[in-house]
C-alpha cells in the first residue's frame, strides 16, 4: 500500500522530536525482542502457522513503522492484524479442510488410530488377581527404568518384575510393607503418586510377562492387573493381527476413506485418520442433488431475511422518529428512552424469551391476542416470526440513528421546501429521504452483512423449522448458515471436511453479492 | 457538532398554531396521533421486556406459571444467583465487564484508526481493502470454529496466557473482529468537511494529531454509538465462549447463563431471568447516559453542507 | 514450562515499561504508531500480571486432576471429588461445560487440552471410541455382584468396558391424583380416557416440539412395534438393519398420528413446558424421567408413578435406559490419577452416594439402592423400572436416527401421512449411514 494523494502526506515532517525517533525505535526494539524470544519457542513446537503470523507482522511492522511513508498503512495495521489473524487466518484453514475428510472418527493421524484401535484391545484376565503396585526405579523418577513391585493383597506375597525382567517373588521382610503396599525397596527408589501419575503413559509399554499371552500392566497409580492386549499392529505389513484368532485386518478404502477393514471388506473398526480426499467434498455438493437444490432455496430465503431485516428495522425505525420527532409532542424524552430498550437485551436472552411467546397453545403471543395461530408449525407464518422477532430486536437501533439524522437536517432545507409549496408528506419524502439515506447507507449494508449470517436468530428461535414432512436438509426458515451448521456438527456426527466444502461456496457466493453491493456503494460514494 | 440542540427547534416548525389555541381534533391531528403511535410502539417494544422482569419474580420459575404481571413476587431467582449456589454469578460479571469494555474500546478505536485511513487517504489498493473487509466480514465465522480452535490451543502451548480456557485468550479471539464497526464510521467520517483537517494541517499539524485533536472529537456521537453496539454484542456471544470458556471462573454471563438454561429450561427460566435482568439494568443505564451524545450527535454525519 | 514462565515475566515487564515510554513519546510522533504500541504494551503487561496472579488461581493445567461434566453433574461432584482428591494428597478441579460437552470433548482431547475424565451418557461411547477418545476401564472382578446389569450393559461396546457406571435413567409416567381416577393406567387407551373424564386441560404431557422428540417418543414407538437397529449375532447393535420405516415403525406412526389427531400428542409441548404443564396442575399425565421428580415434589402435586404403558393389545412400551459414566480421556495429561479415581467409583459406593445428594439420579450401585430405597423409594422404582427398559444405542450411527426419526414423529403428530413421512425418515437415515 503506497500512498499516492493525500493532503496531510505532504505535511508529514516538521515536528520530528528527539522523544518521537527514541519511542520509535524502543517500540520497534521490543518487537524484535518479542520475535527473537518466541521464535525459538514456535520452532521447537512446531508450530509453524504462529511463526509465520509472528515474524510476518513483525515485518510488517518495521516496514510500516520506521519510516515517514506508508501512512494509510500506519492506521490499517493494528485492526488488519487481528482480522487476518483471526478471520482470514481460520478462512484459509477452512478452505484446507474441505480437501480432506475431517470429521467424527477422522480427527487424528494414522498413527492415533492404530494406537486406540490396540490399546482398546486389552482384555482383563478373568479371575486374575489384581496387585497393589508400587513404582520403584534405579534410575530417575522421570526417565526410569521402571521396575513394578506387586503386592498381592489376599495372600500378602510380594512380586518384583520389569519388561526385561520376568516375574519373580521377593521375600516380604526384604521390602518395607505399610497400608497393603510396598513402601520401599531394597535397591532403588519408590516413586510417589505424582511421579507415577506423570509417567503413566510411559508405564503402559511396561508389561511384565506372566505367561505367553498374558502380562501385568499398571492399571492406575497404585494397581496392577493381569490382561491380554489381543490385537498387534505390525508395521512393515500395515494389518492388525488378532493374536487370539490370528486374524488379519488390513488398509482398504470404503467410500472416501481408508479403514482397518476385515475379510468382508467392511471396517473392522471404527476409528480412521484424517485423510486427503481431493475434491470429493465438493463433488458431493454438487451431485448430490438434494443438497444442491435445497442450497439455492436456502440461499432465496436468506437474501429475503436480510433484506427483509434490514428493511423493516429500518422502515419502522424510521418511521417512529418522525412521527416522534415533533417539538410540540410532549414526552418525546420517555418515548426515546423506552423504545431503546429492546436494543439493550442481549440477543440470546430476548430470542430464547420470544421462541416461548410463539408457542401455540401456551404461548403468550395466542393467548393475549386470542388467536390460535400455529406460529412455528406453518411454513409463512413461521417465517413471519422470524423477521417479526428480529424487528423487535433491530428497530432501536435504527430508530435512534434515525432520530439523530433527522435532527442534523437544517431547518432551512424545509423551510424552502415548504415555501415552494410542499406538504409536509411530500418534503419528507423529497428532502428528508434523500439526506438521510446517504448518511444510513453504509449502515444498511453492514447489516445487511450481519443479518446474512445471522445464525443465532435462527438457531435460537426456530432451529431452522418447520420441516415439510419427508424433507430432512432444510428447514423452512434456515438460513444458508443454520443449514450447513446443521449439515457440519448435526446429522451423522461432525463431517468438517464437507462443511468445509459448502462454507467455501457460501463464501464465494457472498463475495459475488459483495461485489454487487460494492457497485451500489460507489454509486452512493459519487453522490457524496 | 456544536450546538446539538438547538437544530432540534427548527426541525419541523409549526410557529403560526399557537398551541394553547388548537381545538381538540386539530390537535389530534397534528399532535395526538403520534401519541398513539407512540405508545402502540411502547407495547411493542416493551411487552417481553415485562415477561422477564416477572419471570425473574415468580418463584416457581417455569415458563407455564409466568405471565406479563407477575402474580407473586420473590427474589428467590436473585438471592440465588447472587450467593453464587449457580455458580460464580460476580466472577461471571466481572469477567463480562472486562470482556465487554476491553473488546469494545480496541475494536472502536482499531475501527476509527482505519475509517481514518479509508476516508481520508487515497491509495492503491483502497476499494478493494473495504470491498475484501465487507466479504470477510460475511463468512460465516462460527464454521471456523474448529480452525480456531487448534489455533488457539497451538497458542496456548507457548504463551499459556492466551490458551484455551481463558479471559485473555477468549478476549483476543473476539479483537478478530475488530475492524467490524469501519464500514459504518467510515460513513460518519466521509460527512466531516475536509476543509477542517487541511486548515489544521495548514497550521502545521500533521496526520496523527489531525487524526487525535480534530476528528476524533467530532465523531464522539458516533463513537458513543459503535462503542454500545459493539458492547452488546459483545456481550451476547456465546457461541464460542462455550468452547473456550470451560472453568467456572473464567466463563463470562452469556456462557454462564447459557450454561444454565440449558441444563433445565422449563425449570431455570426464573434464575436465567434474574441473571437477564440484572445484565439489562446496566445496558440501560448506560444506555441513557450515552443518549446524550448519540442523539445529539449522529448529526454531525448526516450533512456537511 | 515454569523456566519458559520467569522469561516471559521479565520480558514482559521490560516490554510494558518500554513500550509505555514509546507511547509517552510517540504522542508528538509523527508516524502514528502509538496506537498498536499501546495496544502491545497493554497486552504484554496483562500477560505479566495475570501469569503471576495464576499461582493462586486454579487453572486447567494446574490441577492433579481434570473432570469435566455438564451443569448438574459437576455440581454433584464438586464436593465428593475433593473429598477423595485430599485424601489422597492431590488436588482436583471439576468443571462445567455448558454447551454440548460431548463435542467440545472430543475437540479438546485430540488438540491435547482436554480433561482426564470426562462424565456423560453411555451413548456416547460409539463415537467417543471412534474418535479414539477414550481409553477402555478395567472394572473389578466382583463388579457383576455390585453393579446393576443395565449399568454393565450399557458400557460395554464392542466386548469391552469403556466406562465405570454410576446413575441410570429412564422414562416413567407420572399421574396427578387429582385429575385423574387411574394412578397407574394400564395401557395409552386407558390413560386418554381417565384424564379425558377428568376434565383435565392436557391429557398427557410429553414434549414433541416442532422438531421432535425421539427420546421421549420411544415407549410409544417401541409398543408400536418400531425399533432402531437390529442385533447381529454377538448382540451387538448391528447398524445395517435400520428399523425405521420397516412395518413396525409404520404400524407406530399410525398410532402415533392418531393421538395427534386427538390433541394428545401435541407438537405445543415441547422440552420447556412439559414438566411445568404438569406441576402446574394443568396435565393428567407426564410422562418424563427422574431429573422431574424434584419439581413435582416441590410443586407438592400428589402423585402417583409407575411404567410408561403401551397401546391396548400391543407391544410393551420400552422407553430408553441412559446410563450415566465417568469415562477415562485418551489424551489426558493425569491418565494415571484418572484410572485411580474411576477404580474408586468402581468399587465402592461413596462417590455415588455424596453425588447422589445433590442431583438425585437413580443409582446403579446395588448397594446403594438398598440403601436408598427407604428415603427415595421413587428414585430406586426407576432403577428398577430402568432395568426392564433398553439401553439406547450406542453405536456411532446413532447419530443420525435423532434428527430425522424425531422430526417425522413430530410431522406425523402435526398430521402428516405416517406411512410415507417413516419411510422418508428411514431414507434419510440409512442415505446419511452411507
Amino acid at each position: 500500500m503506497t500512498s499516492t494523494s493525500s493532503p496531510a502526506a505532504a505535511q508529514t515532517r516538521g515536528t520530528t522530536t528527539i522523544t518521537s525517533v527514541l519511542g520509535r525505535v524502543l517500540f520497534l526494539g521490543v518487537v524484535l525482542a518479542l520475535v527473537v524470544f518466541f521464535a525459538p519457542l514456535l520452532i521447537a513446537q512446531q508450530l509453524w502457522m504462529w511463526l509465520i503470523v509472528l515474524i510476518g507482522s513483525a515485518i510488517a511492522i518495521f516496514v510500516l513503522y520506521s519510516t515517514k511513508r506508508f501512512i494509510p498503512g500506519k492506521y490499517l495495521f493494528p485492526g488488519t492484524f487481528f482480522l487476518v489473524v483471526f478471520l482470514i487466518t481460520p478462512i484459509i484453514l477452512t478452505v484446507g479442510y474441505s480437501f480432506t475428510n475431517f470429521g467424527d472418527g477422522t480427527r487424528g493421524t494414522k498413527e492415533q488410530a492404530i494406537n486406540s484401535i490396540v490399546s482398546n484391545s486389552v482384555q482383563q484376565t478373568a479371575d486374575a488377581p489384581r496387585y497393589n503396585m508400587t513404582v520403584a526405579t534405579m534410575g530417575s523418577p522421570t526417565e526410569g527404568p521402571f521396575e513394578l513391585w506387586l503386592l498381592e493383597p489376599e495372600t500378602g506375597d510380594v512380586f518384583r518384575g520389569s519388561e526385561e525382567q520376568p516375574l519373580e517373588q521377593v521375600d516380604a521382610s526384604d521390602v518395607t510393607v505399610a497400608d497393603g503396599r510396598v513402601t520401599e525397596v531394597p535397591q532403588g527408589d519408590v516413586l510417589d503418586m505424582r511421579e507415577v501419575n506423570a509417567v503413566y503413559n510411559e508405564l503402559q509399554q511396561l508389561a511384565v510377562p506372566v505367561d505367553d499371552t498374558s502380562a501385568i500392566r499398571p492399571l492406575s497409580v497404585n494397581q496392577a492387573f493381569v490382561g491380554t492386549t489381543v490385537l498387534q499392529y505390525d508395521e512393515e505389513r500395515d494389518v492388525i493381527v488378532d493374536t487370539a484368532s490370528g486374524t488379519e485386518y488390513s488398509v482398504a478404502k470404503v467410500g472416501d476413506t481408508e479403514y482397518f477393514v476385515g475379510e468382508d471388506g467392511r471396517p473392522a473398526f471404527s476409528q480412521s485418520w484424517l485423510q486427503n480426499v481431493g475434491t470429493k467434498n465438493y463433488e458431493r455438493l454438487f451431485t448430490n442433488s438434494n443438497i444442491a437444490s435445497q442450497f439455492l432455496g436456502a440461499f432465496t430465503w436468506t437474501l429475503v431475511f436480510a433484506a427483509g431485516s434490514v428493511l423493516s428495522t429500518f422502515i419502522l425505525g424510521f418511521a417512529l422518529a418522525l412521527i416522534l420527532n415533533d417539538e410540540r409532542l410532549k414526552g418525546r424524552r420517555l418515548y426515546r428512552s423506552i423504545l431503546l430498550m429492546p436494543y439493550a437485551v442481549p440477543g440470546f436472552i430476548a430470542l430464547l424469551v420470544w421462541s416461548n411467546f410463539y408457542n401455540r397453545d401456551f404461548g403468550l403471543i395466542n393467548e393475549m391476542l386470542n388467536l390460535n395461530l400455529n406460529w412455528f408449525g406453518d411454513p409463512t407464518l413461521a417465517k413471519v416470526a422470524v423477521l417479526l422477532t428480529n424487528l423487535w430486536m433491530g428497530f432501536p437501533y435504527m430508530f435512534i440513528i434515525s432520530t439523530g439524522a433527522l435532527q442534523s437536517i437544517p431547518g432551512d432545507v424545509l423551510e424552502a421546501a415548504k415555501i415552494d409549496g410542499a406538504s409536509r408528506f411530500q418534503a419528507t419524502v423529497k428532502v428528508v429521504m434523500p439526506l438521510l439515506l446517504v448518511a444510513v447507507a453504509p449502515l444498511l449494508v453492514a447489516s445487511f452483512a450481519f443479518n446474512f449470517n445471522n445464525f443465532n436468530a435462527i438457531e435460537l428461535l426456530t432451529q431452522g423449522g418447520p420441516f415439510p414432512p419427508g424433507e430432512f436438509t432444510r428447514g423452512s426458515t434456515d438460513i444458508l448458515i443454520s443449514m450447513i451448521y446443521r449439515i457440519a456438527f448435526g446429522g451423522s456426527g461432525a463431517d468438517f471436511g464437507f462443511a468445509s466444502a459448502v462454507s467455501v461456496m457460501l463464501f464465494v457466493l457472498t463475495g459475488i453479492l459483495a461485489a454487487v453491493q460494492f457497485r451500489f456503494t460507489r454509486a452512493l460514494e459519487d453522490v457524496n | 457538532m456544536s450546538a446539538p440542540a438547538a437544530s432540534t427547534t427548527s426541525s419541523i416548525p409549526a410557529p403560526q398554531v399557537p398551541q394553547h389555541r388548537m381545538s381538540f381534533g386539530r390537535w389530534f391531528a397534528e399532535i395526538g396521533w403520534r401519541h398513539i403511535v407512540g405508545i402502540l410502539a411502547v407495547i411493542f417494544a416493551v411487552f417481553p421486556i415485562l415477561f422477564v422482569i416477572s419471570a425473574s419474580l415468580n418463584p416457581t420459575g417455569t415458563v407455564a406459571a409466568t405471565s406479563l404481571i407477575p402474580r407473586e413476587f420473590s427474589f428467590r431467582h436473585y438471592e440465588s444467583l447472587l450467593s453464587g449456589e449457580r455458580g460464580p454469578f460476580l466472577r461471571w460479571y466481572l469477567n463480562t465487564v472486562i470482556v465487554c469494555f476491553t473488546v469494545a474500546f480496541v475494536q472502536v478505536f482499531l475501527s476509527v484508526m482505519a475509517a481514518y485511513a479509508f476516508s481520508r487517504f487515497r491509495f492503491k489498493g483502497r476499494r478493494i481493502g473495504l470491498l475484501s473487509l465487507l466479504l470477510v466480514m460475511m463468512f460465516p465465522a462460527i464454521l471456523s470454529m474448529i480452525a480456531i480452535y487448534t489455533m488457539i490451543s497451538d497458542l496456548g502451548k507457548v504463551v499459556p496466557l492466551l490458551g484455551l480456557d481463558s479471559v485473555p485468550g477468549y478476549l483476543i479471539i473476539l479483537l478478530g473482529g475488530s475492524l467490524g464497526q469501519v464500514w459504518l464510521i467510515k460513513g460518519f467520517f466521509d460527512t466531516v468537511p475536509k476543509e477542517l483537517d487541511e486548515a489544521a494541517i495548514i497550521d502545521g499539524a500533521n496526520h496523527w494529531q489531525v487524526f487525535t485533536r480534530i476528528l476524533l472529537p467530532a465523531l464522539v456521537p458516533i463513537l458513543a454509538t459503535t462503542l454500545l453496539l459493539s458492547l452488546v454484542g459483545v456481550l451476547s456471544e456465546f457461541l464460542l465462549g462455550s468452547i473456550f470458556l470451560t472453568s467456572d471462573e473464567n466463563k463470562t454471563l452469556a456462557v454462564g447463563l447459557y450454561g444454565l438454561l440449558s441444563e433445565n429450561r422449563s425449570n431455570n427460566l426464573g434464575v436465567f431471568a434474574a441473571g437477564s435482568v440484572m445484565i439489562m439494568v446496566p445496558v440501560i443505564i448506560l444506555y441513557q447516559f450515552l443518549q446524550r451524545y448519540i442523539v445529539g450527535g449522529s448529526t454531525a454525519g448526516a450533512v456537511k453542507g | 514450562m515454569q523456566i519458559r514462565r520467569k522469561n516471559f515475566l521479565a520480558l514482559s515487564g521490560v516490554a510494558a515499561s518500554v513500550t509505555l515510554l514509546a507511547a509517552c513519546g510517540g504522542d508528538s510522533d509523527t508516524d502514528g504508531g502509538t496506537g498498536g504500541g499501546a495496544s502491545d504494551a497493554g497486552g504484554a503487561s496483562d500477560a505479566g500480571g495475570a501469569e503471576g496472579g495464576a499461582e493462586g488461581v486454579p487453572a486447567r493445567g494446574d490441577a492433579d486432576l481434570v473432570i469435566w461434566a455438564d451443569e448438574l453433574k459437576a455440581k454433584s461432584l464438586q464436593e465428593p471429588a475433593k473429598t477423595w482428591a485430599d485424601a489422597q494428597g492431590i488436588t482436583v478441579e471439576v468443571q462445567t461445560v455448558a454447551n454440548d460437552l460431548q463435542t467440545n470433548y472430543v475437540t479438546a482431547n485430540q488438540a491435547g487440552n482436554g480433561p482426564d475424565i470426562v462424565l456423560g451418557a453411555h451413548d456416547w461411547i460409539g463415537n467417543l471410541v471412534q474418535n479414539g477418545a477414550i481409553s477402555p476401564v478395567q472394572l473389578p472382578g466382583d463388579a457383576a455382584d455390585k453393579v446393576a446389569p443395565i449399568g454393565l450393559q450399557a458400557v460395554t461396546y464392542d466386548g469391552q468396558t469403556y466406562g465405570v457406571p454410576y446413575a441410570v435413567e429412564t422414562l416413567v409416567l407420572y399421574a396427578n391424583n387429582a385429575l385423574t381416577d387411574v394412578p397407574e393406567p394400564g395401557s395409552i387407551e386407558e390413560l386418554v380416557e381417565a384424564a379425558k373424564a377428568g376434565g383435565a386441560e392436557v391429557v398427557l404431557s410429553l414434549p414433541v416440539g416442532e422438531q421432535g422428540d425421539a427420546y421421549h417418543m420411544q415407549p410409544l414407538y417401541t409398543s408400536g412395534g418400531g425399533y432402531l437397529f437390529g442385533t447381529d449375532a454377538e448382540g451387538n447393535q448391528d447398524p445395517t438393519d435400520l428399523g425405521v420405516g420397516k412395518e413396525g415403525s409404520i404400524a407406530a406412526a399410525e398410532k402415533i398420528g392418531a393421538l395427534g389427531a386427538d390433541g394428545v400428542l401435541r407438537t405445543s409441548i415441547t422440552g420447556d413446558n412439559a414438566i411445568s404443564l404438569f406441576t402446574d396442575g394443568k396435565a393428567a399425565y407426564l410422562i418424563s424421567g427422574p431429573w422431574a421428580l424434584g419439581d413435582i415434589n416441590t410443586a407438592g402435586i400428589d402423585y402417583a408413578m409407575s411404567a410408561v404403558p403401551g397401546f391396548e393389545g400391543m407391544e410393551p412400551a420400552k422407553p430408553f435406559a441412559g446410563v450415566n459414566a465417568f469415562y477415562v480421556a485418551s489424551n489426558g495429561q493425569n491418565a494415571g490419577f484418572a484410572q485411580t479415581f474411576v477404580g474408586e467409583v468402581a468399587s465402592n459406593a461413596e462417590i455415588a452416594e455424596q453425588m447422589f445428594q445433590s442431583n438425585n439420579l437413580p443409582p446403579v450401585n446395588l448397594e446403594l439402592q438398598e440403601k436408598l430405597s427407604g428415603e427415595f423409594p421413587d428414585m430406586v422404582k426407576i432403577a428398577e423400572f430402568a432395568e426392564l427398559a433398553e439401553p439406547m444405542p450406542s453405536i456411532p450411527q446413532m447419530a443420525a436416527i435423532w434428527g430425522p426419526l424425531g422430526q417425522a414423529q413430530a410431522n406425523i403428530v402435526g398430521g402428516a401421512d405416517p406411512a410415507s413421512t417413516m419411510e422418508a425418515a428411514g431414507e434419510e437415515i440409512a442415505g446419511q449411514i452411507g
